[in-house]
């Protein structure tokens, strides 16, 4: 039993434009820091073949270094994308789920659609959606609104 | 340094408590204040003993605090767990909305520059 994320994003270039952005090694570097308001550390390694590896990892100094390193499972350029996901944090703490992301045309534009799946905590996010746990929502929302709020500054 | 295997195993152990429906009757309960295995175990109708267990695993992935007070044992709800858990959904949220916002602003910035001098 798990739980999905589900995000779309209307993207506007062309499929075969944004699968390359997404998965180029210079191209995600440059993109995947764009909206950084102080230089941090990105880096970013890409091996792009059915079974081979890409690994970022980040963070504002080398002390707070994110990572997450993913198995690409399928790779149908330019509409699909698979892979094997596995995130932490500078604690340590590591979790593996699925993405698979899909790249579809748009009007002139192109339709980023993702699926991360492998969350074990459908009884947690249930236990949230009973009322139970009001605090515990408004920190994820605060987290959410912060991040969103990132780039705009 | 937290060891990341011992973080993991907490992790799997407050999934694996909260996938009992009754466990989590528990911690909505304790959710209004604290209260004795007795005060738990009765309007359930459930033994003292079979409460008593439920309690132990839900102490042992460290959503329950207890306390001996007199000849009763105390129970109190500790967020601290449930926070990690979700912690993961929200770094990956943060990591996608970095990700969309990013390509977002790669494409804009490259169409703008394309197009005309801005």
């Amino acid at each position: 039993m798990t739980v999905d994320l589900h995000l779309t994003r209307q993207l506007p270039a062309s499929p075969d434009e944004v699968f390359d952005a997404y998965t180029d090694a210079e191209k995600q570097k440059i993109w995947f820091s764009i909206l950084d308001e102080q230089p941090g550390i990105v880096e970013i390694e890409v091996d792009l073949r059915v079974g081979g590896r890409q690994t970022a990892v980040w963070g504002p100094d080398r002390d707070t270094l994110f990572r997450e390193t993913q198995t690409f499972l399928e790779i149908d350029r330019p509409h699909r994308l698979v892979t094997e996901s596995t995130g932490s944090g500078p604690d340590g703490m590591t979790m593996t789920t699925r993405i698979e992301i899909t790249f579809e045309a748009v009007g002139d534009g192109t339709l980023m659609t993702v699926v991360q799946s492998g969350f074990p905590v459908p009884e947690v996010r249930d236990f949230f959606a009973g009322e139970v746990w009001v605090g515990a929502l408004d920190r994820i929302e605060a987290y959410l609104v912060r991040g969103a709020d990132q780039p705009v500054r | 340094m937290v060891n990341h295997m011992v973080q993991q195993d907490v992790l799997d152990r407050v999934f694996a408590s909260l996938a009992d429906p009754q466990r989590r009757r528990i911690l909505v309960r304790l959710g209004e204040g604290p209260a004795t295995i007795g005060e738990l175990a009765e309007p359930v109708g459930m033994s003292l003993t079979g409460m008593k267990k439920h309690v132990q695993v839900l102490e042992s992935a460290g959503l329950v605090a207890t306390e001996k007070v007199g000849r009763s044992r105390q129970c109190r709800l500790q967020a601290a767990p449930l926070d990690e858990a979700m912690a993961w959904i929200s770094f990956y949220q943060r990591l996608w909305a970095r990700k969309l916002d990013g390509l977002d602003a790669y494409f804009t910035l490259e169409r703008g520059t394309e197009g005309h001098q801005s």
